[in-house]
């Protein structure tokens, strides 16, 4: 008796102690969610993980399309206990209907969350149970000449799973090559995009993409502007807000996850005047040697003009579109395009910090100018027409090109580089419920 | 001092240095990031383990179990092992035979073997890429890494680190040594896995081989992994800033400082580097680190004869 | 104090000798690797209780190297690497079984009849140095820069004669060739 209460007692000092600090959470983000979720990760009472299972809360966050989302049960399952998944801003989910249910901005979800951790950690709430069974994908006991399903020296599924596959490496040896699908969810490659590799060790030797996921439009600044006039200043501090939110996800992903949070407090409340702290964060990027010494000698991930013709990738190729050169309120602010060179993972990542320092002077100077709502616009990653997928789209069929025969390392930093929006991971509805 | 002393002293030492660099990379973290106001360093690492000793473990499909509990609990242990071959002060030392340096050599080369292990464990691609990484870039900076330590055996004419301590008494090995510092810290932070060097567990395999864990499995190999950042430190301290030599201060206090010193500079290096490609550190390995220490060693030799 | 030595001893022996075996029983490469280290940790600690701690300790340092280049390789070049569908893991039955017992049956031989010292060192004794004078006598100096040598001549060996680099010939730059190879 005295010791179960001292067994208790530990539990409610450790649980006491946990909430003391961040609730680790693992999200799975539709397109137009994908901004309030990075808002999430900077409340301090909230850290999202890479994996699921360093995780306590999965969060489902933003408008999916119909049908069951790729992939959600099994990262349900693979939560350690005590878990408990939430849903936000949505509706409720046909594979986990028992997920809380919270709509509101981040300050309501934080409440929420915490108040969901404190009775888990307490007890007072039960933990999710799995939502698959906990059985053998193929049937193997008992089955073949070993009783394990296997059978010869190479053949048969022993333990339920193929033999690898042998494959010539580049050396002409016959080599295990051991197929994988990465994604769609995962921490090291951006929300949606699912990919069936096949490696030799680190290297990949095929890349196929995976089904897309479907999910809704997002409407930011940028498609406002197709049909309405917008200010310049607007327009210019969203597309700095962008690229900072892109460098904040590359740099974690690059291990600066410092320079990653700041950069994401940058985004948060950018105004022209914070151009200086920009320049700062920019140049300590720099001298971590990320570009020169990191994304700058991986051999490939060339895009070229042809591919991706407009954004900051066809900029950092060389080609000079952007239809804000056509548009009179740049022509009066006296723009010109940052172009680039190489068209490599190095000048990308160039282009962008460059355009953000630009975006800010041009937000800075501009004034009460107002700019496109004419059906065409340039936005963060392109040209957007409306009625039209937008030229990003193409990258993934270029993918497979782009990434076979780099290192597991390399082909994330380029696959980061590229700045794939929903467009290009995922199928995207519009309200009226066509697709794109 | 008896063996099981030892063992408790060397354990709360473990304990007490893995708290402290956790709030040191939680502030300068803070720092990096323009993070303001935020008062709850201190209780954070704490608040973190707590959690994870609430949540059970996680299991993959067919794992190899034994070594997936060994790896941990390996690479706790060396991390001990290492900081036990330290001496603290002049005549508290718990395991300084005549062959410290290769003793302590000996527990962070397995180090490479305890994290290709916890890869290979899980059954899983990202820990297995993870442990390949570890392998890789555990075999390029051994050699400097022996070779750096083992210069500093050449003034004291002994292997065993009391004896290259009370060599340092008339100059620091950092400044007779110059190359050897540098290289030690680096290999040093291939050895722990942090900051650039942080491959096995990098955020682009999503954790790496710590993706598939979770509870208490994860706690002991964050801490273990802490844990030999503070022994690599300490032997850098001992070994190239002179220990727990030094004017007014006691000898342990000498030694915490220094400590503490060399684990804020690779704590310090891991949020403002960024990861390095694998090929770059197998390549700084061989053609950078190597022959440096190996200059290193021919200089030390000819001004010891 | 000699009573905890020589349960170690024990343990050391009887844990070289059962790693041994099992480095033969386990189905899984990368842990006969491992049996294989452990048995040499094993040895490498009876090393250190016989006070030759510089050898002992060499020993476990190198074979954290070596075992994990061994686990690499074999997970790389063995058909069934992981052991997954039975495989024959010992050939040439007779011949071994033969060899072993005869080596057994000498070493044993040895271990009886052989005059071992019997006295403890002395206190003070330097192992490593007695070590170093025992093996390289007065030609230190030259064993060193032999040794240093022999890793340069190594690496500039493989260098040189590595015409074709790892993705191609060295003279037109190394650049990876396609995937698409033509076979062996």
């Amino acid at each position: 008796m005295a010791r179960a209460r001292v067994f208790v007692g530990l539990k409610e000092t450790l649980g006491r102690l946990a909430r003391s600090g961040p609730i680790p959470v693992f999200a799975v983000t539709a397109a137009d969610a994908i901004n309030a979720v990075r808002d999430l990760g900077l409340r301090r009472e909230v850290e999202i993980v890479a994996t699921p299972r360093h995780a306590s809360v999965l969060l489902v966050a933003g408008r999916f399309g119909e049908g069951p989302i790729a992939g959600l049960s099994q990262i349900h399952d693979q939560l350690p206990l005590p878990r408990l998944t939430v849903r936000w801003n949505g509706e409720v989910l046909a594979e986990i209907p028992q997920a809380r249910l919270v709509a509101g901005d981040v300050v309501e979800l934080v409440d929420r969350l915490l108040a969901l951790d404190a009775e888990i950690l307490a007890g007072a709430l039960a933990s999710e149970s799995p939502l698959l069974p906990d059985v053998d994908a193929v049937e193997w006991r008992g089955v073949g000449p070993y009783g394990h399903g296997g059978s010869g020296m190479t053949g048969g599924t022993p333990f339920g799973r193929p033999l690898a596959d042998r494959a010539p490496d580049r050396d002409g040896l016959e080599l295990d090559q051991l197929p994988v699908s990465v994604g769609p969810w995962v921490g090291a490659l951006p929300a949606g995009l699912e990919l069936h590799v096949k490696l030799q060790g680190d290297l990949i030797q095929g890349v196929e993409v995976g089904p897309k996921v479907a999910v809704m439009a997002p409407v930011d600044a940028f498609v406002r502007a197709l049909d309405v006039p917008t200010p310049v200043k607007l327009l210019e501090v969203e597309r700095a807000r962008h690229h900072l939110r892109w460098l904040a996800d590359v740099l974690v992903v690059h291990g600066l996850s410092a320079l990653g949070l700041w950069a994401l407090r940058l985004a948060h409340d950018l105004s022209p005047s914070d151009r200086s702290e920009v320049e700062r964060l920019l140049s300590a990027v720099r001298k971590s040697g990320v570009i020169k010494l990191v994304v700058g000698r991986i051999r490939g991930g060339v895009v070229s003009p042809g591919v991706v013709g407009t954004g900051p990738i066809g900029r950092a190729a060389g080609s000079g579109d952007d239809a804000r050169l056509d548009d009179q309120s740049y022509q009066e602010l006296q723009f010109q395009p940052v172009i680039g060179e190489t068209g490599d993972t190095a000048a990308r990542w160039n282009q962008r910090m460059a355009e953000v320092v630009q975006s800010l002077d041009l937000a800075a100077r501009a004034e009460e100018r107002t700019a496109f709502g004419s059906g065409c616009v340039e936005g963060p990653r392109g040209l957007i027409v409306s009625k039209q997928p937008p030229a990003s789209a193409s990258l993934l069929e270029v993918l497979p090109t782009l990434l076979t025969g780099l290192e597991w390392g390399d082909a994330v930093s380029v696959v980061w580089s590229l700045d794939l929006d929903a467009f290009a991971t995922s199928v995207v509805l519009l309200p009226s419920g066509t697709e794109t | 001092m008896n063996a099981l002393a030892s063992v408790v002293f060397v354990a709360l030492v473990l304990l007490v240095a893995t708290y402290l660099v956790a709030v040191i990379d939680a502030t300068i973290m803070i720092r990096v990031s323009r993070g303001r106001g935020y008062t709850g360093v201190w209780m954070d690492p704490i608040a973190r383990a707590a959690r994870l000793m609430m949540q059970r473990g996680s299991r993959t499909e067919r794992p190899d179990l034994q070594v997936w509990f060994l790896a941990p609990a390996l690479l706790a242990g060396l991390g001990a092992v290492a900081l036990a071959s330290i001496p603290v002060a002049a005549a508290v030392h718990v395991a300084d035979n005549g062959a410290g340096i290769v003793l302590f050599g000996a527990a962070m080369l397995q180090v490479m073997v305890a994290v290709f292990l916890h890869g290979w464990a899980a059954n899983s691609v990202f820990p297995m890429l993870g442990a390949f990484r570890m392998a890789a870039a555990g075999m390029s900076m051994s050699i400097p890494f022996s070779l750096a330590l083992i210069t500093t055996a050449l003034p004291a004419e002994s292997l065993s680190v009391g004896a290259i301590i009370v060599s340092q008494e008339g100059l620091w090995n950092v400044v007779r040594q110059p190359l050897g510092l540098p290289v030690y810290l680096i290999t040093a932070l291939a050895f722990s896995f942090w900051g650039p060097m942080q491959l096995p567990d990098a955020a682009d395999l999503a954790g790496g081989t710590t993706a598939e864990i979770s509870g208490v499995a994860l706690l002991v190999w964050r801490v273990a992994r802490i844990g030999v950042l503070v022994a690599l430190s300490a032997m850098g301290a001992a070994a190239f800033l002179g220990g727990y030599l030094g004017p007014v201060l006691p000898g342990w206090l000498w030694m915490m400082v220094k400590t503490a010193g060399l684990a804020t500079v690779m704590v310090w290096s891991g949020h403002h580097f960024a990861r390095m490609r694998i090929e770059s550190v197998v390549f700084l390995g061989w053609t950078l680190l190597l022959p440096i220490a190996l200059v290193d060693v021919f200089l030390s030799g000819a001004l010891t004869l | 104090m000699s009573g905890v030595i020589d349960l170690l001893f024990w343990a050391f022996g009887a844990s070289a000798v059962v790693t041994g075996w099992l480095v033969f029983r386990t189905d899984s490469m990368v842990r006969a690797a491992y049996w294989l280290m452990a048995s040499f940790v094993a040895v490498g600690g009876i090393l250190v209780l016989l006070d030759a701690q510089f050898l002992g300790l060499i020993l476990i340092l190198m074979m954290a190297g070596e075992m994990t280049i061994m686990a690499i390789f074999m997970v790389m070049f063995m058909m069934n690497p992981a052991g997954l569908n039975p495989m024959t893991m010992v050939h040439q039955h007779r011949a071994s079984i033969i060899s072993g017992a005869g080596a057994f049956i000498v070493l044993a031989l040895v271990a009886l009849f052989a005059n071992f010292l019997a006295e403890p060192v002395p206190t003070g004794a330097e192992p490593t140095v007695d070590l170093g004078v025992e093996l390289l006598g007065g030609s230190m100096l030259v064993f060193e820069t032999a040794g240093v040598a022999l890793l340069a001549v190594m690496i500039g060996a493989v260098a040189l004669v590595s015409q074709q680099g790892r993705f191609g010939d060295a003279e037109a730059g190394s650049l990876e060739p396609s995937l698409e190879t033509e076979g062996p």
